[in-house]
């Protein structure tokens, strides 16, 4: 999650006084809490006949345990392969065929890496899994809740899923949304996880993709491995390779009946509808499912740094660096001053990183600050850069770290502080523009507090003083508290 | 008819328990309101001096966000000048006005908060603006300065020639971005959608071409605005006649569009870089916006890989297979001149000739058969029923109007779109696909550990050519 996105979450209520927008989104809200303990946000906008809606759960890659590790992330793909309606020519046959596949995909598991594993045994069973999913797929209906969607126009059909939470999306024509109360409640009540092994498979792909093959992808993985320690933000949401080959069916289940529960989510709903009768409806769907348990929260925390942390990546690309701090996630007051010291650090041309390493210097070519990577725990401020051909990391590096000084021993300027607060204020606005935008912001914020926080964040923010800054400059922008990533080819090494 | 089917299969297996399974449970069964829709309006003017400009209002939020076209672009780049009207866009943004620095701009639009970006694209260069509603009049007066006197300072200038090189110097990095200019160069040779920037090119980029691509193209007959947000139209031309009303239109240029190459037969090209992931891109000539068959090919490409997961494309590959986390084609439409057919997937080093065979495959089916009236009628209520969705913006709103004027679309393009798609029949789709898809013509780029599929590929029975990239 970026750093402006955190801010927004907090602050979109927070608007300049000329302006009674703060005022008419808090009276937009509608806030619903159904009696098995679902949370409903409503919002009618009729400036479009459209309707975006989305259902987060209080869970992700967090709330993994060691023998789990990215089933968050694989339950979020096996949710749309249907249901016991949905994506079958008959169930009751299937059903018998999935736990075949179940039993076989487990046995392979078990022995494909040990190394007295009989490789004729091994060969037997993979074609015995690969004869058995032929069979099922002839009973499959393929991607059912996409052609549904499709044919009545839904776009942006999606989910994602982060560290701290997993979120379902659709955006549907107007006339069409208790299609998605039918299909989600559907899908909460009834999903069965066909085509298991395969997609498996296809997150190994995605992996490869976005990590793998990739060296942004590749050095934010490492950074957070190398940052943490002990607390489970260390872990990549889509798993390590080694996860995604151990997960099975009925871990997947177990995630899925013990977590997917109203009294973890959150269903946002943003457009042209009439709040009374869709509350109605979300009930009729929503209601009759059984309250469940909160997510526990997170036992682990991380030690304090004390010392600094470097790490060299070997990627057929040109070199890379990110630098990282651990910092103190909301609600906590030096989260707020954390905002605008990366806002004056890194947004915009005028800001003091892009005038100092992209300009006056010339060291970098670009350069992002950003917070990740959740906001339930305390999480990293990470700086991001592209050295310029020819210019060693250890320039760039202390370039970076002469403008981190300068937080901690020069006051911000008023000025400085006001236009800082009038760009973030502004992104804000600009984020509230589409429906999705809104649903996605308000259903983020739920999921992680609760949203009527919300109010108290212009206070706060507005409360941060210069002083404020410089100390948490002081107390965090230290070299032991730091992690060093960079990445290059080996040869350049 | 689907729908039937569907009931007699759940008696079928529940027979016994028909209450298990009421046909009200499918999500699919329910019946809808019609939708209440009608085309925004959107206000057009021409002011006194030839530029025209397209508002829609819109007032909920205290923001108005500005989008000027102006003729020109990328295509008008000589062969030795590859990259110029990026390095002028880029120069144009950062580099100043007359009565403003370099500095002094930025200071002042960010102090506003105002976000300025200016881009160049094959036929326009596009600067947007979006400004706080109370700093509209001051935005425009900075606007009209920049475009009107760009002061193309030139430490600015020198900024953005590093930037270049520094962009040349990290063009391998991503294999996307490699395979993506492969497959240009590889299709359109020396036409400028295939050119790229060098090393050599850049260094000889100087202050003289930006004022002559700012003399040639920036006039007020020339400027294409659109505005949305919290302004009333009185106002707004009261400030652009304020601010332009004074520059005068002169004499137009005359495009001269340069004719792309014939289509080049089907050739392989493997780059080796050392990642374990191949990534897989394809592609020949296509069309532009002008060809009738326009619609029929939408229906024909959701259908192939252009539907996301109601595409076969994502069907055999990925969730049949899990061979991939995305493929898709699409068919990018020329504004003038007809752009490409592309097809786009990555899969693991050993399955790279699988994954390839399988779309070729899935090519060639849409020319030699018929697909499915299910498919067809899918693919055409999707694009049918979504359509609404161009409208749910305002800003999105207008500058689409803007476009459709600048490329001379039909009249009423838009308003006929949800018929064209429509009328397209099985037949049309089979036609299209035999008339547009060229199977023995893809260009076929293959970026990733070569070693592992070398030998493979040459069952694919096209020509092999190995791209050595430290040789560019």
């Amino acid at each position: 999650m970026s750093r402006l996105f955190i801010i927004a979450l907090f602050a979109f209520l927070w608007i300049t006084p000329e302006t009674i927008l703060a005022q008419t989104l808090a009276d937009k809200v509608q806030e619903y809490k159904l009696d098995n303990g679902a949370t409903v946000l409503l919002v009618e906008r009729h400036a479009s006949p459209t309707v975006a809606a989305y259902i987060s759960f209080r869970v992700g890659g967090v709330n993994e345990t060691s023998q789990e590790r990215g089933v968050a992330h694989l339950l979020e793909h096996m949710l749309f392969k249907g249901t016991k309606t949905l994506g079958t020519k008959n169930y009751a046959v299937e059903k018998k065929l999935l736990q075949q596949i179940k039993t076989i995909g487990k046995e392979i598991d078990a022995l494909k890496f040990r190394a007295d594993t009989d490789p004729q045994r091994l060969q037997q069973l993979q074609e015995s899994l690969a004869q058995v999913q032929a069979e099922h797929r002839k009973l499959v209906v393929k991607n059912e809740f996409s052609r549904i969607y499709g044919e009545n126009g839904g776009v942006g059909y999606n989910a994602y899923t982060s560290k701290d939470a997993t979120t379902y999306l659709i955006n549907l024509p107007a006339n069409k949304l208790e299609l998605w109360a039918a299909i989600e409640s559907d899908r909460l009540q009834n999903a069965v996880f066909r085509e298991f092994y395969t997609e498996r498979d296809v997150v190994h792909e995605e992996r490869r993709r976005s990590y793998e093959s990739s060296p942004d992808g590749m050095m934010y993985e490492t950074l957070l491995a190398t940052a943490y320690k002990v607390h489970p933000y260390r872990n990549p949401i889509i798993g390590w390779n080694s996860d995604i080959d151990s997960l099975d069916p009925d871990q997947i289940r177990e995630f899925f009946d013990k977590y997917y529960t109203p009294v973890n989510m959150v269903i946002t709903l943003v457009g042209d509808f009439e709040s009374e009768a869709t509350l109605e409806m979300v009930k009729r769907y929503f209601g009759k499912l059984k309250p469940g348990v909160p997510v526990p929260p997170v036992v682990d925390r991380e030690p304090e740094q004390n010392g600094e942390r470097r790490v060299t990546i070997n990627f057929d690309a040109e070199p890379q660096l990110m630098i990282a701090y651990h910092k103190p996630t909301m609600p906590h007051r030096d989260d707020y001053a954390f905002d605008l010291l990366m806002q004056v650090l890194s947004e915009g041309r005028t800001s003091r990183f892009y005038q100092s390493l992209v300009v006056d210097k010339q060291l970098v070519t670009d350069v992002n600050v950003f917070g990740a990577p959740g906001s339930r725990y305390d999480n990293l401020m990470v700086v991001s850069l592209t050295p310029r051909n020819g210019r060693s990391s250890a320039e760039v590096e202390a370039a970076v770290y002469a403008e981190l000084e300068r937080f901690r021993s020069e006051l911000l300027s008023p000025g400085e502080l006001e236009v800082a607060r009038n760009q973030i204020l502004t992104s804000i606005l600009r984020s509230l523009k589409g429906n999705s935008g809104l649903a996605r912001m308000l259903s983020s914020y739920q999921t992680l507090g609760d949203w009527h926080y919300l109010v108290e964040y212009e206070d706060q923010l507005n409360s941060i003083t210069p002083e404020d800054i410089m100390a948490v400059a002081k107390r965090y922008l230290q070299a032991d508290n730091r992690t060093v990533v960079t990445l290059m080819r080996e040869e350049q090494n | 008819m689907r729908y039937l089917f569907y009931l007699l299969v759940s008696l079928f297996i529940f027979g016994c328990s028909p209450n298990f399974l009421s046909s009200q449970e499918r999500p699919d069964q329910l019946s809808f309101p019609p939708l209440d829709f009608s085309f925004p309006e959107v206000a057009e003017q021409q002011l006194q001096n030839g530029m025209k400009l397209y508002l829609k209002e819109d007032n909920e939020l205290p923001l108005v966000e500005l989008t000027v076209l102006v003729e020109g672009g990328s295509l008008y780049d000589s062969p030795d000048k590859t990259g110029l009207s990026q390095f002028f866009a880029t120069t144009l943004s950062t580099g100043g006005s007359e009565n403003l620095s370099p500095a002094e701009l930025e200071a002042e639009l960010e102090a506003m908060a105002a976000i300025l970006t200016v881009s160049s694209s094959s036929y326009a260069y596009e600067i947007d603006l979006s400004l706080q509603r109370k700093d509209l009049e001051r935005g425009i007066e900075i606007l009209a300065d920049l475009l009107r006197r760009p002061r193309f300072d030139a430490e600015r200038m020198e900024l953005v020639r590093n930037q270049m090189f520094e962009g040349i110097h990290r063009q391998n990095d991503n294999p996307g971005s490699i395979a993506g200019r492969i497959l240009s160069e590889a299709v359109y040779q020396s036409h400028p959608f295939g050119a790229y920037p060098t090393v050599a090119g850049v260094a000889g980029f100087s202050r003289e071409d930006l004022l002559e691509i700012h003399s040639r193209y920036f006039k007020p007959q020339n400027l294409w605005l659109a505005v949305s947000g919290d302004v009333h139209q009185g106002e707004l031309v009261r400030l652009l006649e304020q601010q332009f009303g004074d520059w005068q239109s002169s004499e137009s240029f005359l495009r001269e569009m340069p004719l792309e190459p014939p289509a080049p037969q089907g050739r392989i090209y493997l780059v080796d870089k050392d990642i374990p992931q191949t990534t897989i891109l394809m592609g020949h000539p296509g069309i532009n916006k002008d060809n009738p068959d326009l619609y029929a090919l939408q229906v024909a490409n959701y259908i192939l890989g252009g539907g996301g997961f109601n595409s076969r494309m994502m069907r055999e590959v990925r969730s049949n297979r899990g061979l991939a986390y995305s493929v898709y084609s699409y068919f990018q439409v020329g504004r003038q001149l007809p752009e490409l057919f592309i097809a786009k997937s990555e899969t693991k080093s050993n399955s790279t000739v699988e994954v390839v065979s399988l779309m070729q495959q899935l090519i060639n089916q849409m020319r030699d058969e018929p697909v499915t009236v299910a498919e067809l009628d899918l693919a055409k209520k999707s694009l049918i029923n979504s359509f609404v969705f161009a409208f749910s913006d305002s800003h999105s709103v207008v500058s689409r109007k803007v476009r459709l004027d600048y490329y001379d679309y039909p009249e009423n393009y838009l308003e006929h779109y949800q018929q064209q798609i429509a009328a397209v029949s099985i037949a049309d789709v089979q036609r299209v696909a035999q008339q547009y898809l060229h199977p023995d013509k893809l260009q076929i780029v293959l970026v990733g550990d070569s070693d592992r599929y070398i030998d493979a590929v040459s069952s694919l029975g096209l020509p092999v050519e190995k791209v050595d990239l430290s040789l560019e």
